[in-house]
C-alpha cells in the first residue's frame, strides 16, 4: 500500500516535473543571435560551434552573422540587421569598447539582452548602475591575465628559471595582448634570475618579428626565450630563431591553437602554446544568454581558461581537443 | 662655374638620395654600435645576413611597385596579392603533394599556379587604368578589397600550412652562407633593371610615365603597356606570397597586408616621384634597405620601438623634400 502510494507521489511529482517544464517552456521560441569579432577566424568558428552546443541543449535557434573583417564600420551593420531580426539575446564580441556602445544601447532599448564574449564595451563591468556601458549582463571571454601567467610560468620552466626573455606583440593598445603581456610580467617577476627586456612590437607583420629577434639577439647573445603573445609574433619569432640558428635553444612560447600549430609545436619551431577555450565561451555565453532570458541570474563576468600545449601533450585527446577548428 | 659644380654636387647627391640616406645610417649604427656595445654593427656577418633577410620580401614587392609609379600609377591591391598567392602556393604545394608528386616539382607547380593566379588580378588592373579610365588609386583598391576576400575564400580564414622539405629551402635555406630566399629577390633586382633600363618597355614605362599624351603620339601602344605593367607587378607579389609560404611553411591571407604601404615608402625613399616618368631599381633597393636598416638598426640599439615609425616617416618626407628641391632648382627630371 504505502509502495503504491510513493509511486503515485513519484508519478505525481514527474507530472508536476513536466509542467513545471512546460511552464519554462514559454521561452521556447528563444533566439540567441552571436555576432563575431570577425567570421574568417578559427577562434569564432571555434566558439560558434560551443554556442551551437549550447542552444541545442536548452532547444534555442542560434543565429550567426558577422563581418569578413575587424571593423567597426562593418560590425555595426550586421548588429543592425539582427536587431532588426528580434532575437532574445546578442552574444557579440565588440569590435570597439567606446564605439559599439552606442550601436548596443539600441538593441539593449529593443529590449534584447546584451552579452559580450571575447572583448568588451566601456570597462567590461557590467550591471553596477554606473556609467553608460554596463546595460550588457554578462561579459564571457578568456582571462587573458591569466593566459599570460601561465605562459611565464610553462615558459620559465622550459628555460631553467634562468636567463633574459621578451614579449613579442602586434601593437599596443590591443587590451587582450596587453592584459597577456600584463600577466606575463606579473608572473616572470617572481623569478629572480629572470630578466625581461622591452617588448617588441610587429605589426602583425612576421618577418619585421623575425627581424627583431635576430636584432635582439644579435645585442643579447644571452638571450633564453620569448613569448609570442599571438601566433603571428610567436611564429614570426621562432622563424627569425631558426635564420639566426638557434631553434630549440632559444625557447618560443606562443598563444592561440589553431590545426597547424600541431606541426610547429612537433618539428620544435615553438616550444608551447597557451590555447584559449574558445568553445567554452560560445557555450557559456549561451548559457548566460539562456539564463537571464528565461529570468535567471547569471554571473556579470565569466572567465573561462587555457591549456599548454607542448609537443609532448600535443596527442592526447584531452588537450588536441582543444585545438581551434573549422 | 664653381656655382656649377656645386649645383652637380647637390644634382647628385638628390638623384642617389636613398643611397645617401643608406650610408648616413650605415655610420649612425656602427659609431652607436662602438659607442654602446664596443663592437661593429656592420662588419658583423650575422647582421648583415638579418638584414638582407629582413628587406628580401618587401623589396620583391616594391619592385613591382616600382614599375606601376614610374608608369605614373599605383598598385594598392599588391599586399593582398601578395596574402592570395600565399595561400594558394600553400594549397597548391600541398595538393600535388598529395598527388604523389616527390616534393621538387610539387613545389615547382605549386608556385606556378599561385604566379599565374597572381598575374590575374593585375591584368585586370591594367585593363580597369588602361581601357575603362579608372584611376589607378581606385582600381587598384577595388582589387585590394577583391584579392583579400578571394585570399580569405581559399584559406577558408585559416592559416594553411604545408610540410614541404624543397619549399622550406626555399624560404629558409643557405648556399655558401646567403640564403636562397636573397638570391632568388637578388636575380629579380637584376632582371627588373634590365627589363627598366635596357628595353623598350622599360623606356615606354618613363615615357608614359613623363607624359601620357606624348607617348601615345609617338605611338607607343599604353594600353597593352599598362597592362603589362601591372601584371608584372601582380607576378612579383605573386613571388613574394609564395616566398613568404616557403619562408613560415604556411600562407596566411594577411600575408602582405603590412608590406603594402611599406612597398609605396620603399619606392618613394629610393627616389621614385609618385607623379611618375622617373625612378629606378638601384634606388628602390637603397629604399628598402633604409627601412629594414632602420628597423633593424634600433632594435640592436635598444631604442623604444616607437621610434621607428618616427624615424621612418622623417625619412619619406626628407626623400620627398629632396626631390622638390631637384625639380624647382632644374626644372622637373
Amino acid at each position: 500500500m504505502i509502495k503504491l502510494f510513493n509511486r503515485k507521489a513519484k508519478a505525481l511529482l514527474l507530472s508536476l516535473g513536466i509542467a513545471l517544464t512546460s511552464t519554462a517552456a514559454i521561452a521556447d521560441n528563444v533566439k540567441i543571435a552571436l555576432i563575431p569579432g570577425l567570421t574568417a577566424d578559427a577562434f569564432y568558428i571555434t566558439m560558434r560551434k560551443g554556442a551551437e552546443a549550447a542552444a541545442k541543449a536548452v532547444g534555442a535557434e542560434l543565429i550567426y552573422q558577422g563581418a569578413a573583417e575587424w571593423n567597426v564600420g562593418l560590425q555595426v551593420p550586421v548588429l543592425d540587421a539582427i536587431i532588426a531580426r528580434q532575437p532574445d539575446a546578442i552574444l557579440i564580441a565588440p569590435n570597439d569598447k567606446d564605439q559599439l556602445i552606442e550601436p548596443l544601447k539600441r538593441a539593449h532599448a529593443a529590449g534584447i539582452k546584451i552579452i559580450t564574449v571575447d572583448t568588451f564595451i566601456g570597462n567590461g563591468v557590467y550591471q553596477t548602475g554606473k556609467g553608460d556601458a554596463d546595460f550588457p549582463m554578462s561579459y564571457v571571454a578568456s582571462e587573458n591575465v591569466l593566459g599570460g601567467q601561465m605562459a611565464a610560468r610553462a615558459l620559465a620552466a622550459s628555460i631553467g628559471e634562468k636567463g633574459k626573455v621578451y614579449v613579442s606583440s602586434l601593437k599596443p593598445g590591443v587590451s587582450t595582448l596587453d592584459q597577456r603581456e600584463q600577466g606575463f610580467r606579473e608572473e616572470i617577476a617572481k623569478y629572480p634570475n629572470i630578466e625581461v627586456l622591452d617588448t617588441q612590437y610587429n605589426d602583425q607583420d612576421p618577418n619585421k618579428a623575425a627581424a627583431q629577434f635576430q636584432a635582439v639577439l644579435g645585442r643579447t647573445p644571452d638571450l633564453a626565450g620569448v613569448f609570442g603573445a599571438n601566433l603571428f609574433s610567436a611564429v614570426g619569432s621562432a622563424n627569425g630563431a631558426e635564420q639566426a640558428g638557434v631553434a630549440g635553444k632559444v625557447k618560443i612560447a606562443g598563444f592561440d591553437a589553431p590545426a597547424s600549430i600541431v606541426d610547429d609545436l612537433k618539428n620544435g619551431t615553438l616550444e608551447m602554446t597557451i590555447a584559449q577555450h574558445p568553445a567554452e565561451i560560445g557555450y557559456f555565453g549561451v548559457m548566460a544568454a539562456y539564463a537571464v532570458i528565461t529570468g535567471n541570474p547569471a554571473p556579470t563576468k565569466i572567465g573561462t581558461g587555457f591549456t599548454v600545449m607542448t609537443k609532448d601533450n600535443i596527442d592526447d585527446p584531452n588537450v588536441s581537443k582543444f585545438l581551434y577548428t573549422e | 662655374m664653381e656655382t656649377n659644380n656645386k649645383q652637380m654636387l647637390f644634382l647628385t647627391l638628390t638623384k642617389l638620395r636613398a643611397w645617401v640616406f643608406l650610408a648616413l645610417l650605415l655610420i649612425l649604427f656602427e659609431v652607436w654600435s662602438h659607442t654602446i656595445y664596443g663592437r661593429s654593427f656592420l662588419a658583423n656577418p650575422y647582421n648583415l645576413k638579418s638584414l638582407a633577410f629582413f628587406a628580401a620580401i618587401p623589396l620583391l614587392l616594391a619592385l613591382g611597385q616600382t614599375f606601376v609609379i614610374i608608369s605614373a600609377g599605383i598598385d594598392l591591391s599588391v599586399g593582398f596579392i601578395m596574402g592570395l598567392a600565399a595561400v594558394i602556393s600553400a594549397k597548391a604545394v600541398a595538393y600535388f603533394g598529395a598527388m604523389g608528386l616527390p616534393d621538387f616539382p610539387a613545389v615547382m607547380l605549386g608556385i606556378m599556379v599561385a604566379c599565374l593566379v597572381a598575374i590575374i588580378p593585375g591584368i585586370i588592373n591594367g585593363i580597369l587604368i588602361s581601357s575603362l579610365g579608372v584611376p589607378p588609386f581606385i582600381g587598384t583598391l577595388g582589387m585590394y578589397g577583391v584579392a583579400r576576400g578571394a585570399a580569405f575564400l581559399f584559406a577558408g580564414g585559416m592559416t594553411v600550412s604545408v610540410s614541404n622539405s624543397i619549399l622550406k629551402w626555399l624560404g629558409n635555406g643557405l648556399i655558401m652562407g646567403v640564403p636562397v630566399l636573397v638570391i632568388i629577390v637578388a636575380i629579380a633586382c637584376i632582371i627588373s633593371h634590365f627589363l627598366l633600363s635596357q628595353t623598350r618597355f622599360g623606356q615606354h614605362t618613363y615615357a608614359m610615365g613623363d607624359n601620357k599624351a606624348a607617348a601615345d603620339r609617338a605611338g607607343i601602344n599604353t594600353k597593352f603597356l599598362t597592362i603589362k605593367i601591372y601584371a608584372l607587378a601582380g607576378l612579383f607579389a605573386g613571388i613574394a606570397g609564395a616566398l613568404y609560404t616557403a619562408r613560415f611553411s604556411a600562407g596566411s591571407a594577411q600575408a602582405g597586408e603590412p608590406l603594402l604601404l611599406i612597398s609605396i615608402a620603399i619606392v618613394v625613399i629610393g627616389g621614385a616621384s609618385l607623379f611618375g616618368g622617373s625612378g629606378t631599381i638601384s634606388g628602390t633597393i637603397a629604399g628598402a634597405l633604409v627601412i629594414a636598416v632602420i628597423q633593424y638598426g634600433l632594435v640592436y640599439v635598444n631604442i623604444e620601438p616607437f621610434w621607428q615609425f618616427i624615424a621612418v616617416g622623417i625619412v619619406i618626407i626628407l626623400s620627398v623634400l629632396a626631390e622638390q628641391a631637384q625639380s624647382k632648382l632644374w626644372g622637373a627630371k
